[in-house]
């Protein structure tokens, strides 16, 4: 599954958002730390990648026409057995065809569970003036209410990398605050001194997002992951 | 401190035959204008034609002693620069001549194109585009102001000033903040290179002047007026690149939501988000500036003080109030006030007045220097503040308004004040800054500020002025020494 098959393919049936599945693979290809997910079809398929990809894992709908998975009850998390998997995807399946019965359901994704860190978000917009601009910030709701971003036009130098990851008020959350581990800052530069380079070398991406990632005191993992194509 | 940042490709050899002309041609001038463009030219060391087919403006132009032609391609000579002044509709027949005269470079003032947002300022600029683009021809502007050499007097205003030579380049988007720049930089100590006023850039865009002035040894700070481009990314590459080899101070138009506006009538530039705008400026390294008063003194920071990467000011103030609102000033821009070290303090305690003073940093020192007329003591200040291992720059308010009418009356006091602080800063490692607020005898204090400019030293109008200015070009050098 190269990127260029990967496009075709969602071209040729009229998308231009790639599945979470599709997005995590290109990157993964990348050499971006992703937690990788498998589309599974049927109940036996998601309990069979759960295995491969080890205990506990997460569930979330694969649909072209579902925006915000956990509001239809496409998610499904901590699961850490075989049966419990098998039964969870029965009940995505059911959940969001109730809320959304016209929404086309392509499968499952299993992705191993990601054990909690900091979250950050790492976005990628493009300018009509500047073209591709990446954007960091820290997850969750303070994101959204503070704005407290920053940016910095593609192709990044390490030092934009370093100075982006301090520029935002809520550093000292990343630095540790009340007890809790520094995150890993440099993971979290590489991680995205390489989305620019990706980017860089993929003009025909429009849109990503990898978010949240998880900053850990050792390493950082994109955990979900979207890409839009021209 | 200037270096070159790449052999000159073509188009910079073109760019420098323009900046550099030895003939002018001017298209157009008339006297309803006050043959402006005539008039500003008188300066120019080499020679300047005229080019005009009415007879009633032929006669006043030739009264000034300006060889007059039908057309270009009638001057005999080889023309390096013109300046077309004609009404639009007789634009395109001009830029015609020009390509078919070969000259170096046209800069258009005519106006009247995509900035009136009209179906035929539209049509007619892109006319005019095709044809410079097809033939390569070096068009500056249209709806601009054009060049400005001071060191040779190509000029585009009487007012400003030519023969010796600028050492600031100015890149601008507007004619008025190009004038501006030049005239009322060169009252406070900034002179010019070269400036350039270059419109709605349809030829020639801000990254190619930025490149041209990067590349010019006359040049050791530039300094830009921009409202928008067309390629944001060879905006930065190229501000990264000349950031890299001189300080780059970028004062952006139209940063606002009504601003961004009012940038597409004025040049028909398209906005930019701020917060992507300042991520480009940062990552290129270059000082961000709000205003013309605040690029004039980051420049002049820049230019005039040493550089510096530390932060800690020693700060020297004649009054109680003033000395708390001098540190606040320099603290609020992140600047720091440290307590001096203790040699400093035994030094101070032998000669410090602390009736109505105190020396611990800042320094209330107006009953010890006389408000800044015991050059004796000044100077001993001055020693141990240059000594003192933990400060890293100085400024003083020169607080001149009490006695005002007392130098007015004896302007010696003054030359020794002013000799003092000239001394000092052509002696001292560190950055020195004079802060001159306005004041009720308000000539005395112009006299004062100019004395100082004169002598070389970056005199200031507030605290808050001073401060902003003096931590722009310790970030920008802090940056610089970073990346380096």
């Amino acid at each position: 599954m190269t990127l260029e098959s990967v496009i075709a393919d969602a071209r040729s049936q009229g998308r231009t958002i790639l599945t979470e599945v599709e997005s995590k693979q290109i990157l993964h290809d990348a050499g971006i730390p992703v937690a990788l997910a498998d589309l599974a079809g049927s109940a036996k398929d998601a309990a069979a990648a759960a295995e491969k990809l080890g205990f506990p894992v997460v569930l979330k709908v694969v649909s072209p026409d579902v925006t915000h998975k956990s509001d239809v009850g496409g998610v499904k998390l901590g699961l850490a057995s075989p049966a419990e998997v098998a039964s969870a995807y029965d009940e995505v399946v059911a959940a969001v065809k109730k809320a959304q019965p016209q929404a086309r359901i392509d499968g499952v994704a299993v992705q191993k569970m990601a054990s909690q860190g900091t979250e950050v978000i790492i976005g990628m917009s493009k300018d009509p003036q500047f073209g591709p601009v990446l954007m960091f910030g820290l997850g969750g709701i303070l994101v959204e209410v503070l704005n407290d971003v920053a940016f910095r036009i593609v192709p990044l130098e390490p030092r934009d990398a370093r100075q982006m990851v301090r520029e935002i008020k809520g550093f000292p959350v990343l630095e540790g605050v009340r007890g809790q581990p520094p995150a890993d800052l440099e993971a979290l530069e590489k991680l995205i001194l390489q989305v620019s380079e990706f980017v860089e070398a993929h003009p025909e991406i429009e849109e990503l997002d990898l978010n949240p990632v998880f900053a850990y005191p050792d390493g950082a993992l994109a955990v979900d992951a979207r890409i839009v194509v021209a | 401190m200037t270096q070159t940042t790449a052999p000159p490709t073509d188009l910079q050899k073109r760019l420098d035959r323009a900046f550099n002309p030895r003939t002018v041609a001017v298209v157009g001038d008339k006297r309803a204008m006050g043959y402006l463009w005539l008039n500003a030219m008188k300066t120019f060391t080499g020679k300047v034609f005229s080019v005009q087919v009415d007879p009633s403006e032929i006669e006043g132009i030739e009264a000034m002693g300006v060889s007059n032609y039908p057309s270009l391609g009638d001057i005999p000579d080889e023309i390096d620069y013109v300046v077309c002044a004609v009404p639009r509709p007789v634009a395109a027949k001009i830029v015609a001549s020009c390509i078919e005269k070969r000259v170096g470079a046209v800069a258009l003032f005519t106006s009247g194109f995509a900035e009136t947002e009209t179906e035929e300022g539209i049509a007619a600029q892109d006319q005019i585009t095709q044809m410079a683009r097809d033939a390569g021809l070096l068009l500056i502007g249209p709806n601009c102001m054009g060049l400005y050499n001071r060191r040779l007097g190509v000029r585009h205003s009487t007012d400003q000033a030519a023969g010796d030579a600028g050492n600031v380049g100015f890149i601008s988007q507007s004619g008025t903040h190009a004038i501006n720049f030049s005239l009322v930089g060169a009252v406070q100590g900034v002179k010019c290179s070269k400036t350039v006023s270059f419109g709605n850039a349809v030829i020639l865009d801000a990254p190619d002047y930025i490149e041209y002035l990067a590349n010019d040894a006359e040049t050791e700070v530039i300094a830009m007026y921009i409202e928008g481009v067309k390629d944001g990314r060879r905006l930065l590459r190229v501000l990264r690149k000349a950031a890299r080899c001189k300080p780059v101070v970028v004062w952006k138009g139209g940063a606002t939501a009504g601003g961004s506006r009012a940038i597409y009538s004025h040049t028909a530039s398209l906005a930019t988000a701020p917060a992507i705008w300042d991520a480009a400026m940062r990552q290129a390294g270059v000082v961000q500036t709000e205003s013309l008063d605040e690029t004039i003194d980051a420049v002049k920071a820049l230019v005039h003080c040493k550089p510096t990467t530390g932060r800690r000011m020693g700060l020297i103030a004649m009054t109680g109030g003033q000395s708390v609102v001098i540190t606040d000033a320099f603290e609020r821009e992140g600047l720091e006030v440290p307590l001096l070290t203790d040699g400093s303090y035994a030094k101070l305690a032998e000669f410090f007045n602390i009736i109505g003073g105190s020396y611990r940093n800042p320094l209330d020192a107006g009953g010890t220097i006389g408000m800044g007329f015991a050059p004796g003591n000044l100077q001993k200040l001055l020693d141990i503040l240059e000594a003192d291992e933990n400060v890293d720059a100085v400024a003083m308010e020169v607080g001149a308004s009490f006695i005002a009418r007392r130098l007015r009356e004896n302007p010696a006091i003054l030359d020794m004040m002013v000799d003092t602080l000239a001394k000092h800063c052509d002696r001292s490692g560190k950055p020195f800054i004079a802060i001159a607020h306005p004041g009720h005898v308000e000539d005395v204090m112009a006299d004062i500020r100019s004395r100082l400019i004169e002598r070389g030293i970056a005199v200031f109008a507030s605290f808050q002025a001073g401060a902003r200015a003096l931590r722009r070009a310790v970030d920008y050098r802090s940056d610089r020494h970073l990346t380096a």
